[in-house]
């Protein structure tokens, strides 16, 4: 047999043998699904990107640089010559998983693969190693290796065993055949670094903020901020604000705080200039036209030159090592730095950092000196109303900030911090050693061994913290505004959550607090970036976003050197002119390359796009070319071509060439793409859409005939899709969630889109195919209830199961395993008593057995304490006593798996267990059901079959759906799908249901109307019922066909809550709330007025008294009071019980001796008194007495009137 | 050879418990090996209680229990 490449191309259909010979033996040679594996491209390639020569690491070390310390007595009174200890990290190499060298049984192959990690709930991960060198003042660099622990590494990325795998060899791996990757594995969790939209890098955007102001008086709104990104791609954001009496000031944060800087100052700090050329530079050239027009301009640059005169510094050189000296105690800059290195420290290390780092270059400084001109500029244009403010909000000014991105940022930062640590131990070692210089024989032998192993090396470990609780712990913030939340679980409740966690991108944690709206909105920029119907609804609502299915994200720099010389030849020059209608603005990655005028900025932006499409010229096809024509007060023109990572792309054809071209959402606004072929517009139209589809996630775009539906309908589906119980994957055996759903009935539904094949969705089947009939038949389908056909539920209709996965681990809350003793084991206790209850689910080892049922209080594992017989060797049991883990759930369940864990050496008796219990979950009444048009319901009966309506070829419907359920909710979408999915499977067809496929003269309901008619069914998709229990034909006929049926994870079994008695709260006897400790339901205030209203006062008693803080209480008639009753004691009760006579003290008075005998009752000190029998007992609320005694202790006393 | 005989008496015993097994459950019993499966290549591994946790034949450190050999019998509901 030639073996022949496995095909990649898929259509709608069924493709049954094609499936099933890729199952039975996965593909030797690439996936059949290319589109699955693209998705999460994004993930792996941004991780790809951080390793390696070039990679964002290795330009992140080189910008961290060498680090200085100085030796030296700090106290001594004669200064002497100090030595200088400096180091740098050369290279940084992170390991694949393999087992550590003290596990000596392992020979042949020690990789540790990801499936081993999910099974022993331990961390995927490498170990990471730091090549450094120092030197002593100006000897030869030394140097040595560290290792810096293990760092958490992203399947399928370069640094994990599963890249470039076959399916075949996949499958052999344990893992699923398209594994994607993309996740790390912590603590056996599967967790991803979720996308989080920033704004767009080295652009400089015209804000408005009112919260500007607060900066100090004379602060106003405007402001123009550039996010500059450094080719580690750790940012620094710069603002510029604009100030009342025309100023400008810069402003950045460093480390947490932010700093104000005059920009003139600046601006004399880059480059060696003049009053004259900072003005042109801001306002025009000399003689340009249109200068006089500028008075707003020419009157503010005046005054910022003129005010800035009182710092009197008057060169590059006195600039610099004035803001020097303002700024080496931030920087950290060692101190026999000059004042004026430590400016160009500050320069470099702070100033629009994208032009030029880690080594800035003459030039560089100009660019620098040139950008912040032309920020200037359009920040005097937003103020005077020239120019429009920029959005953050629209897609066009965002970015993604991807995980591998921040993975590296935080990894850069650890290894920055890591290095300036050394200073503390240093510090102390040279305070021990007497002041000894660092040229010293001791220093030198001493360093590595005793100086830098005093440093937190475990670099590794600090990743690891990020990734499995997803906070930040950051000296410098990383320029983001959140510190948590960036890790999420990539829970596999079904297919569809799974893939949707690697496509989702979040606005960020600070915009959900925002009480605006502003920023969830749905705009027009996202158009074919972000999927308009797939968000959630609720908290996260459009800030937590979708990719459109066939976006990217760039995850690398395309090579743009070719640009600057092409745009110089388009007519692109440096002077600029003083109207914006006579010059705009050329840039590339927020560097200026000069200004030519809106017609040549037309001409350049139309040349550069047609030989990027052609390939020619050096253009890259990756190259975003913003071209933002003139307007009457829009948004600032000019031509901003962008090239680096973290941009969003997406394909359309570019029609004078008829080929691919990629578009960017700075772009797009500004680009005439036709949205289908017939909408081209001759001498208008550039671009053109490959398929209308093309804006919709992969989720969404498995709503079947979306386009006929309601929006809100899709946005359901789309939120509901993603909690169907559906197949989590195929390698089931080999995982260890916490909690998997899985239905047992899972099909291919008839009626779906080509790219359900192209995203191989049929690898994991999340519904069924159910005979729908709507009507109204029973009267239990009211109110989006639904009836299933008892036959139907017993074939199995929506039979699904819950796999849990418990722990059972010895060391847990024992923080003694770092001595390594084991005191601990699984077992019985040597001996010792064993009941045969605990035998029916433990086996000898004290491990449960496989295949046995659990009950709720049913023994999982046994275990006893230990200790190690020096004599043989062995673990000995000394008490006697076993110890269990119990099942402490209601539900029955049944032991499906269990592991024995070891550890990493293979050395370690077992410590843990993991045991797998499988729940079944038929369904019952009060279960959640869906199609997929978010028309949800809960099953109300299973109606015996022979009462289910029947049609005329004897058809029974499995599900029965109220007509009600569709007048408001026009999905519409729903109906189409019934009659193409009845056409379909009379026909045995798979059929198309892609939105935007279908006209008004072409209709949907014509084309399956007569697909049903060739099968000989009613064209409108009705049919003539009987009565399933009469045999009376029903008035009128039914609307009946096939709808594919989702079973959503909501399950009763999960949610039902009654009690009469349970735990109750200790301070006000109230039931406590919370299902699972068996609590009550709250019967509020509402509730109560409803109870009210309806005059159901037993009802109430019984809620609000009886089942809640009933309790007796005893209450003086005379004085009124619960709080003066007290129990009378007998006098010679020697136990001091209390009787069941209750006397009011507060009424009562001291006996006298003669008293009465009869009269005189005691306390329980054996006082006597006489007198407060009117003491009545009632029955109050618990709360009541303890209102009573609160308000006591604040002095107010509660009087009751006891009647009758 | 030495090795080779106690290892041989090792295996005798682990058959003899085995058989022994339905029949009663004593204390020195329960210090018997339990065979389980290598996670990894499948194969048998014998351990004893408080044994290092790895497969004898490919170092591999996730067993499986094997299934009951008794009888398992739910109540039909
Ligand atoms: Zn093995």
């Amino acid at each position: 047999m030639a073996p022949t490449a496995t095909s990649t191309k898929w259509s709608t259909d069924f493709d049954t043998a094609r499936r099933q010979r890729l199952f039975r033996a996965p593909p030797k040679d690439n996936t059949a699904y290319p589109s699955l594996a693209a998705a999460v491209d994004p993930h792996i390639n941004s991780f790809n990107a951080i390793f390696g020569p070039g990679g964002q690491l290795d330009l992140g070390v080189k910008d961290i640089g060498i680090k200085t310390f100085l030796d030296g007595d700090p106290y001594a009174t004669e200064i002497l010559p100090r030595n200088r200890l400096q180091i740098r990290i050369q290279d940084i190499f992170l390991d694949k998983p393999a087992l550590p060298p003290s596990n000596k049984h392992v020979l042949g192959d020690r990789r540790i693969l990801p499936a081993e990690c999910r099974e022993r709930h331990c961390t995927y991960r490498g170990k990471l190693k730091a090549r450094i060198e120092y030197r002593i003042n100006n000897g030869d660099w030394i140097e040595h290796v560290r290792e810096l622990g293990n760092a958490p590494i992203m399947l399928s990325s370069n640094r994990c065993h599963l890249e470039k795998m076959t399916p075949d060899e996949l499958v052999k791996a344990k893992e699923e055949s398209e594994e994607l990757g993309g996740y790390f594995i912590v603590n056996g969790i599967e967790k991803l670094i979720r996308m989080l939209l920033v704004n767009r890098r080295n652009y400089p955007m015209a804000i408005k903020r009112g919260a500007f102001t607060n900066r100090g008086p004379g602060y106003t709104p405007f402001g123009i901020v550039i996010r500059s990104v450094r080719p580690d791609q750790t940012s620094q954001t710069n603002a510029l604000h604009y100030l009342n009496d025309g100023n400008v000031n810069l402003r950045f944060s460093w480390r947490k705080a932010e700093y104000l800087v005059p920009v003139m100052m600046v601006l004399n700090a880059l480059v060696e200039t003049n009053d004259r050329e900072v003005f042109e530079g801001i306002v025009g050239a000399a003689g340009s036209k249109g200068l006089e027009e500028k008075q707003f301009v020419t009157d503010r640059v005046e005054l910022l030159l003129r005010t800035y005169k009182v710092y009197g510094l008057h060169s590059k050189a006195k600039t610099r090592a004035y803001l020097g000296e303002k700024f080496r105690v931030i920087l950290q800059v060692p101190d026999d730095m000059s004042d004026e290195d430590a400016g160009t420290e500050f320069l470099k290390r702070i100033v629009l950092p994208h032009l030029g780092s880690p080594n800035v270059t003459e030039k560089e400084d100009a660019d620098k000196f040139r950008m912040l001109l032309f920020m200037i500029r359009k920040l005097y244009s937003l103020v005077e109303g020239e120019c429009a403010v920029d959005n953050p909000d629209t897609v066009q000014n965002q970015e993604v900030l991807l995980g591998g991105q921040l993975y590296g940022m935080i990894l850069k930062e650890k290894l920055d911090e890591w290095l300036s640590s050394i200073r503390l131990p240093l510090q102390e070692w040279l305070r021990k050693h007497d002041w000894e210089p660092f040229t010293s024989q001791q220093f030198q032998n001493e360093f590595l061994g005793k100086i830098l192993r005093r440093t937190n090396e475990n670099i590794g470990q600090a990743l690891e913290y990020f990734l499995s609780t997803g906070n930040l712990v950051s000296s410098t913030g990383l320029d983001l505004s959140q510190t948590a939340g960036f890790t999420v679980v990539a829970e596999k409740i079904n297919f569809f959550r799974f893939i949707s966690h690697f496509r989702m991108v979040h606005r960020g944690a600070f915009f959900a607090q925002l009480k605006t709206t502003a920023v969830r909105k749905l705009l027009p920029e996202s158009w074919g970036f972000l999927d308009p119907v797939h968000t959630p609804d609720g908290g996260p609502c459009g800030l937590l976003n979708h990719l459109a299915h066939v976006c990217k994200i760039s995850t690398h720099t395309v090579d743009v050197s070719a640009i600057p010389k092409l745009v110089a030849e388009l007519g692109v020059s440096s002077n600029s002119s003083a109207l914006l209608d006579q010059s705009v603005v050329v840039q590339l990655d927020g560097r200026v390359l000069g200004f030519c005028t809106p017609k040549q900025a037309r001409v350049i932006s139309d040349t550069l796009r047609y030989w990027k499409v052609e390939g020619t010229h050096g253009v890259p096809l990756e190259l975003e070319i913003g071209y933002v024509p003139n307007s009457n007060g829009g948004q600032y023109p000019g031509v901003y071509m962008f090239s680096q990572q973290a941009r969003f792309y997406r394909p359309v054809k570019y029609l004078p060439l008829g080929k691919l071209d990629y578009v960017g959402p700075f772009e797009q606004p500004f680009m005439a793409i036709a949205c289908t072929d017939p909408e081209i517009e001759s001498g208008y139209s550039t671009h053109v859409e490959y398929d209308p589809t093309n804006i919709l996630s992969i989720v969404a775009n498995q709503t079947p005939f979306s386009d006929f539906n309601q929006s809100p309908r899709n946005m359901y589906q789309c939120q509901m899709g993603k909690q169907t119980m559906g197949t989590p994957g195929t390698a089931l055996r080999y995982r260890t969630d916490n909690k998997a759903y899985r239905i047992q009935s899972g099909q291919t539904p008839i009626v779906r889109p080509p790219l359900y094949n192209e995203y191989g969705l049929d690898n994991f089947p999340q519904g069924t195919n159910a005979v729908v009939a709507v009507i109204s038949y029973t009267a239990y389908d009211l109110d989006d209830a639904m009836i299933i056909n008892k036959s139907a539920h017993e074939r199995g209709f929506g039979h699904g199961t819950i796999y849990k996965t418990k722990i059972c681990d010895l060391e847990e809350g024992t923080r003694r395993n770092r001595s390594r003793n084991v005191t601990r084991l699984f077992g019985f206790a040597e001996g010792g008593l064993v009941k045969g209850q605990w035998r029916k689910t433990i086996d000898d080892d004290g491990f449960p057995r496989v295949g046995a049922e659990l009950r709720n209080g049913d023994v999982l594992a046994a275990w006893t304490t230990v200790v190690l017989d020096p004599a043989t060797g062995e673990y000995k049991n000394n008490d006697g006593v076993t110890n269990f883990f119990k099942y402490k759930e209601d539900e029955v369940a049944f032991i499906e798996e269990v592991r024995i864990l070891g550890s990493e050496t293979g050395n370690d008796p077992c410590q843990k267990i993991s045991v797998k219990l499988r729940i079944p979950r038929s369904p019952v009444i009060g279960d959640k059901f869906s199609s997929r048009h978010g028309q949800k319901g809960v099953a109300s009966q299973k109606w015996p079959a022979v009462d289910m309506p029947f049609s005329e070829s004897g058809i029974q419907p499995d599900v029965i759906i109220n007509p009600h359920a569709f007048p408001s909710r026009m999905t519409i979408g729903m109906f189409v799908e019934s009659l193409a999915g009845k056409a379909g499977a009379l026909h045995g067809i798979a059929q198309d249901s892609t939105p935007f496929r279908f006209d008004e003269n072409n209709t949907a309901v014509d084309y399956f109307g007569h697909q049903l008619m060739k099968a000989g069914y009613a064209y409108h998709g009705s049919e003539p019922m009987y009565s399933g229990i009469t045999g009376q034909e029903l008035a009128a006929d039914i609307y009946i066909g096939c709808v594919y049926y989702q079973r959503l994870r909501h399950m009763v079994n999960d949610k039902y809550q009654v009690r009469t008695t349970g735990p109750i709260n200790q301070l006000t006897g109230q039931p406590i709330k919370g299902r699972k400790k068996g609590g009550g339901i709250r019967v509020g205030e509402m509730e109560r007025d409803a109870l009210l209203a309806h005059g159901t006062a037993f009802l109430l008693q019984d809620r609000l008294m009886n089942c809640s803080d009933y309790c007796k209480a005893a209450v003086c008639r005379a004085c009124g009071s619960f709080l003066s009753t007290q129990p009378t004691v007998a006098e010679f009760d020697r136990k001091k019980r209390g009787s069941n006579v209750v006397r009011c003290r507060r009424c009562a008075v001291r006996a006298e001796a003669a008293a009465d005998r009869s009269q005189v009752w005691a306390d329980a000190r054996g006082d006597r008194y006489v007198g407060g029998e009117d003491v009545a007992v009632v029955a109050v609320p618990g709360v009541l007495r303890y209102l009573d005694v609160e308000l006591a202790s604040m002095g107010v006393r509660l009087k009751f009137n006891v009647e009758p | 050879m030495s090795t080779y005989t106690t290892a041989g008496a090792q295996q005798q015993q682990q058959q003899q418990s085995s058989m022994a097994h339905d029949a009663s459950s004593s204390t020195d019993e329960r210090a018997r090996f339990v065979e389980y499966s290598c996670g990894d290549c499948d194969a048998p591994v014998s351990l004893k209680r408080g044994e290092p946790i790895r497969c004898r034949s490919c170092g591999h450190r996730v067993l499986y229990k094997k299934r009951t050999h008794r009888m398992v019998q739910f109540e039909a509901r």
